[in-house]
């Protein structure tokens, strides 16, 4: 048995709709039936067997080669499985995804990780605006499992957030932590303006110190914490190169809203 | 009765008799190795025996911190008690008093166990709302304000109803000192042994008991068997020559593991030989109708 893979063979005239292509709905489908489904978002329809070239049979490790940024909704809805992307995603990667893993060697557009439940997203690049955040018509954004961004977020990452953790590797645009409800966001380069705007509970934490800080977060000092050293020994024990020391200044805010989240500047 | 001999020791053919009991174990972490086994020693602090302390308890092994969840050293400590409830009180109260106030400290699962115990998720109400949640790689941990920072607790721990207490070794021998000495060394070698604790004090009890008394009330009372003082007075256990006698009880997570230990504890006793004064290793039993675990001497030595 060797991975299912789709090679995309040319640049596609629509954005693709691949939220179809996950173990769940493969797994029983013939190489011809799974040729034969829709993946088109305009009147002109569109099959998997126009765009891509399938190969392999593993229905529960899946590969897409040569995606462009047109190539929507991969992984999105994920219950269990891999899925291995070598090039860049469109919008919706692994967005409302419950379990499994997702790994993007390019660029992811908006919404990556949208409101997703559990399992591991990681990005190699960078994420459109909202990666973690909200799905049209959800409550809440991310709730729960792991999204690692190796290059730079967009605005807005995590916004409405419930739970689980993002790591943004490169920069994070304007309001990051947006209206957070609860969640740990850890951001390793600079954030944009508003970072932590309308955060009731949850932890930004940040490596180096924003440029500006929100007025409405109250400063309580540099003081030592242990829940760092459980998520930089945590974070060792799944391979990620980190150090986040004990020591942090705490920011809690937003003030404007219930106030309970925090703000955790690595001293 | 053709006694087993090791090293001149004699090993009498008999049991220890032991009960199954509910455990759970902890990890404690602290700033240094030492707050690690002062927040320890004191959470386990009054737990020999369930008669009167509401549970057993001790440290199991000290933790290096690449064993620990936050780097940091940690010691492991073993809970046990004749039931579920008692012991989720007893855990509420002992990590509350003892491990909550201990400068530095913090409170990890130990055990990943078929049922849970609340842990942290009862501790926090001590945050008065200012708690913090976090779930770290699927365990979820609750952060509590207190006044040298934070307490860090895992939420539930594990509980094995598979525990088994009263695992026991009785040494015999000619002087008080070779007895102490020879239990000493079994209390060291037991340490060793993973999934389980001596409770009593430096793992040795000098007051072993029968159950009941000729008092009303009085629900257990001195081994007069084995008390050296009361040869002529009573049915004795003991050979003339015995100055004194100390048992070493053994509670484990597992019944595999008192087994081990048990074998480990024989061995270190009779490690002298019968030169160093040591006489017999024995154990106690209730004639075999009160528990369901029994631990043959003559098979355990082997």
């Amino acid at each position: 048995m060797s991975a299912l893979a789709f090679e995309l063979k040319g640049k596609p005239d629509q954005r693709l709709d691949l939220s179809q292509l996950i173990p769940e709905r493969l797994k029983d489908l013939k190489a011809k039936d799974i040729e034969r489904l829709a993946i088109g978002s305009t009147r002109v329809p569109l099959t998997v067997g126009d765009v891509f070239k399938v190969k392999g049979n593993e229905a529960s490790d899946l590969r897409f080669v040569g995606t462009d940024g047109r190539c929507d909704k991969i992984g999105a809805g994920l219950k269990d499985g891999t899925i291995i992307v070598d090039g860049d995603v469109g919008a919706y990667l692994g967005a409302g995804m419950k379990r499994g893993r997702i790994e993007v060697k390019g660029n992811a557009g908006v919404l990556a990780a949208a409101s997703m439940a559990g399992g591991s997203i990681a990005v190699s690049g960078n994420v459109d605006e909202r990666a973690g955040g909200i799905l049209v018509g959800e409550t809440m954004g991310m709730k729960g499992g792991v999204l690692t961004i190796g290059g730079d977020a967009g605005p807005m990452v995590g916004e409405r957030m419930r739970r689980g953790l993002v790591i943004v590797e490169g920069n994070a645009g304007d309001y990051a932590g947006g209206r957070m409800i609860a969640g740990t966001i850890l951001f390793k380069r600079k954030v944009g303006r508003g970072a932590g705007y309308g955060l009731r509970r949850g932890s930004l934490i940040f490596v180096e110190e924003p440029n500006e800080l929100l007025p409405t977060f109250g400063d309580c000092g540099v003081m030592e914490f242990d829940y760092l050293q459980l998520l930089e020994h945590w974070l060792r024990e799944t391979g990620k190169r980190i150090s986040l020391g004990d020591r942090a200044r705490r920011l809690m805010g937003d003030m404007s809203v219930l106030g309970k989240g925090e703000m955790l500047i690595l001293a | 009765m053709a006694d087993l001999k090791l090293k001149g020791v004699t090993i009498v053919e008999t049991f220890a008799e032991a009960f199954p009991m509910v455990g759970t174990r902890i990890i404690i972490t602290a700033p240094s190795q030492e707050w690690a086994l002062i927040a320890a020693r004191t959470m386990t602090g009054f737990a020999t025996s369930v008669i009167a302390c509401g549970a057993e308890a001790g440290i199991e092994r000290t933790l290096s911190p690449d064993e620990t969840m936050d780097g940091r050293p940690g010691v492991a400590v073993l809970l046990f008690t004749m039931d579920s409830d008692k012991l989720q009180r007893q855990l509420r109260n002992r990590v509350g008093q003892c491990v909550l106030t201990s400068p530095g400290s913090a409170c990890f699962a130990g055990l990943e166990g078929e049922k849970k115990l609340k842990l942290g998720a009862s501790l926090r109400f001590f945050g008065d709302g200012w708690q913090m949640s976090k779930l770290v790689g699927g365990r979820r941990f609750w952060r509590i304000p207190v006044m040298d920072g934070e307490f860090l607790c895992e939420a539930t721990t594990g509980l094995t109803k598979k525990a088994v207490g009263g695992g026991n070794l009785l040494v015999l021998g000619k002087t008080h000192a070779a007895v102490l000495a020879a239990s000493e060394r079994a209390v060291k070698a037991i340490a060793e042994i993973e999934g389980v604790i001596t409770p009593f004090p430096g793992g040795i009890v000098r007051s072993g008991s029968k159950v009941g008394s000729k008092y009303k009330g009085q629900i257990a009372s001195t081994n007069d068997a084995y008390c050296p003082t009361l040869k002529a007075a009573v049915k004795t256990d003991l050979p003339f020559d015995v100055e004194a006698v100390m048992e070493i009880v053994i509670d484990g997570l597992t019944k595999e593991s008192i087994a081990r230990a048990m074998h480990a504890g024989i061995h270190a006793i009779a490690e002298g030989g019968a030169k160093q004064g040591i006489t017999h290793i024995t154990a106690g039993n209730y004639g075999g109708n009160l528990g369901p675990h029994h631990f043959h001497l003559k098979e355990i030595v082997a």
